[in-house]
């Protein structure tokens, strides 16, 4: 199915559409343009207005996204016009046609009566809340009180935090469509950050080949060279993941997904990081825009609690391994 | 040494069932002196290792993409990719002849004449021919278009005079795939010439070298005045090695298919003995996130290598791209042999058992593990090739 399709195309048209995001006056105008493109309902059904489309014509929407430096919730629109479609089909046509503005406060639970790591928060019109019990809740904007919404790390699409007016009230999601949520979460997360550490190496490709000292150009030394093809093989490796990810591999699926992100969390920053350094005293100014994906790289790395994951899997890892190869050696833990 | 008849390869196979066979057969051919987990057994003899290869391709798990009219089975890469999933996962020797099955054999198949691939293909696999890989020279490591071993016409075939160095398993090859020059040294990559030459000719003195983890697998290989037929010319000069360089970026990427997953195995083997031991179990909990990691980095492995394989089904050319896999997986089992080692170091002295058994093996593979970024292309010559062919940086203005 979907053959006749390419992502490739998608993301042609998402980086045009993005590109005219820059010049919107604010987050509505961004939506508008956005929905009118079809870009925010790419995957849900086709029932709430959407395309119906599997999530891997999505990733490419979020890898131009980070490439282009978008102020706007997209990775949240794309999961919840998907995420709420059968439980609220008026909201998630909404969001999919740009009329409503939905986020994600991705840490902390309505329990806890703060949630935060919310992107745009303070502009939104909806934002999802996660119950302790793996479910989640889409509250109106209104219902909460920002406590912070001074810039964080992140420029673009900067993160509140809230405080929830006693119990919250909304549109209720169960852990299983939260847990299919998050699962997609990691794989847009993942594009978002390949697309921004893209456009960093870019950068700081064509600078190294246009900045000239000692009579050369900066990329005629093997040590910057090196730094670049160190960085290339971050990108290519972030690709193949992702790309393994979207196949499900009958090996394992989950930790397809699991290793692509955490890669993506790991490497992303170190390429932004590299092409500061190649820009030497420019990469540290506010005018260049590698500070820009860093911030929202590293923003991500929050979203996705990257750190956390990796402890996760630490502790799954000791927990023993299902290689029967090794099944008679006695387990004496 | 039990061997299966030939699995029957006319019927496609479903997905999942050709890792099935592979899974079953390893299951009961992998003895206990074969496994690379049992230090406390003998080790093989190299005629044991020799007939369980001879074996495992009658079984089906070698030769596995080659022609069926030179003993290969016929199959596809995804046939390919499926066995060595299970191969890596088993606690296996690496191949002896992997010089033979991953290296000459796509070259023959590429540039070989008839009489050639029927000569030496099925002897490959059959076990009766071992190659080994004459490039590198004592003057042309990294810089291989500098090699300076001659050779000169003579009326009924060439004369080679030269030396080689880290001829991996020269000393119980029969047949070297030697690269070799007919005109002058200057002329760099013009005038290679490529041969199988028979290691049994006269004028050929094998030495071999001890290797930091104390084997004696590479060697340097002299040539005195030694006669090589027509016949055993691969090619013709120019011709044999324009071509054999697009097999290698193949092979670059491809070769050890099972890469990724031997590595995890490693990491499994690492864990479930570290179980085995409260003591050991309490320094292995200290090192949970770099195991991750490392756990981690073979997933992004296996995502580089199939990632090309499904290029190569794509009938696409990979070209420098094959540069990728190879820098990656180096360094990542490189990362995981420095953490497995410290981890082992720190075992209690009466660790015994499978804690003892683990410490062999992981002491082994820290030490061979520093070859990986050296072999088949330094990391720096892997990182040269992706700055110049893949970002096309310029080096003057």
């Amino acid at each position: 199915m979907f053959d006749d399709l390419d992502p490739k195309e998608f993301e042609e048209t998402a980086a045009a559409v993005i590109e005219s995001c820059a010049e919107a006056a604010d987050i509505a105008d961004r939506a508008t343009l956005l929905a009118e493109a079809g870009l925010l309902g790419v995957t849900a059904p086709e029932a709430v207005g959407g395309l119906g489309l599997p999530i891997r014509f999505a990733v490419p929407i979020a890898s131009a996204a980070g490439a282009g430096l978008l102020a706007f919730p997209v990775i949240e629109a794309l999961l919840l016009t998907r995420a709420l479609a059968k439980t609220a089909p008026e909201m998630a046509t909404a969001i999919g046609a740009g009329e409503v503005v939905a986020t994600i406060a991705w840490s902390g639970t309505a329990e806890d009566g703060v949630v935060g790591a919310a992107p745009l928060a303070a502009e939104a019109d909806r934002i999802l809340v996660f119950r302790a019990d793996g479910g989640a809740v889409l509250i109106a904007a209104k219902a909460a009180t920002v406590v912070d919404a001074a810039p964080s790390l992140d420029l673009e699409a900067p993160d509140a935090t809230i405080r929830l007016a006693g119990a919250p009230d909304g549109i209720a999601l169960d852990a299983a469509t939260v847990h299919a949520l998050r699962e997609e979460a990691k794989l847009l997360r993942t594009a978002f950050v390949m697309g921004s550490a893209a456009r960093c190496l870019t950068l700081a490709a064509d600078y190294a080949q246009e900045r000239s000292q000692f009579g050369k150009p900066l990329s005629a030394n093997q040590v910057l060279r090196h730094r670049l093809s160190r960085d290339a093989l971050a990108i290519e490796t972030m690709r193949s993941a992702l790309h393994r990810a979207l196949a499900e591999p009958a090996e394992g699926p989950e930790m397809a997904r699991d290793a692509a992100w955490l890669t993506a969390a790991q490497d992303g920053p170190v390429v932004a990081e590299s092409a500061i350094q190649l820009f030497g005293g420019m990469g540290f100014t506010w005018e260049v825009p590698l500070h820009r994906h860093l911030r929202q790289i590293r923003t991500q790395t929050v979203h996705g609690a990257a750190a956390d994951a990796l402890d996760d899997l630490g502790a799954a890892l000791l927990s023993g391994t299902n290689n029967t190869w090794y099944g008679e050696i006695a387990n004496a833990v | 040494m039990t061997s299966q008849a030939a699995i029957d390869t006319s019927a496609p196979a479903e997905a999942g069932s050709y890792a099935d066979h592979a899974r079953a057969w390893l299951t009961q051919n992998l003895t206990d002196r074969l496994r690379t987990d049992r230090a406390h057994e003998p080790a093989a003899t190299l005629d044991e290792l020799i007939a369980f290869e001879a074996a495992l391709h009658e079984a089906g798990l070698a030769g596995i993409t080659w022609p069926k009219a030179y003993a290969g089975h016929g199959l596809t890469l995804h046939e390919h990719l499926e066995a060595n999933r299970e191969i890596g996962l088993a606690p296996m020797p690496n191949a002896v002849n992997s010089i033979g099955k991953e290296l000459a054999g796509p070259i023959l198949l590429a540039v070989g004449n008839e009489s050639q691939k029927a000569r030496f293909l099925p002897a490959i696999l059959k076990m009766q021919h071992i190659w080994c890989q004459g490039f590198s020279e004592p003057g042309a490591g990294s810089d291989l278009a500098a090699l300076r071993t001659k050779a000169e016409r003579t009326a009924d075939g060439w004369r080679i005079n030269g030396q080689k160095i880290w001829t991996s398993g020269a000393s119980k090859s029969q047949r070297c795939l030697l690269l070799a020059r007919t005109g002058a040294p200057q002329e760099r990559h013009k005038g290679l010439v490529l041969f199988a030459v028979p290691m049994n000719a006269p004028g050929i003195d094998v030495r071999e070298i001890v290797s930091i983890d104390g084997q004696r697998s590479f060697c340097e290989v002299f040539f005195n005045d030694v006669i090589v037929d027509e016949a055993d010319m691969l090619g013709a000069p120019d011709e044999g090695w324009a071509a054999a360089s697009r097999v290698l970026s193949i092979e670059r990427a491809t070769n050890r298919m099972y890469r990724a997953w031997r590595f995890q195995s490693e990491l499994d083997h690492l864990i479930t003995a570290c179980r085995s031991d409260r003591r050991a179990f309490a320094i292995l909990q200290t090192y949970a996130r770099e195991l991750a990691q490392i756990r981690v980095k073979t997933e992004m492995i296996k995502g580089l290598v199939e990632t090309l394989v499904e290029t190569l089904l794509a009938g696409e050319q990979i070209g420098p791209r094959g540069s990728f896999p190879k820098l990656y997986w180096s360094e990542a089992h490189q990362s995981f042999a420095r953490i497995a080692w410290e981890i082992v170091s720190r075992f209690p002295a009466d660790a015994n058992g499978p804690l003892l058994d683990l410490r062999k093996r992981v002491e082994g593979i820290y030490l061979s593990s520093r070859a990986e970024t050296i072999y088949a292309g330094t990391t720096e010559i892997q990182l040269d090739i992706i700055a110049k062919r893949i970002l096309n940086l310029k080096k003057t203005a």
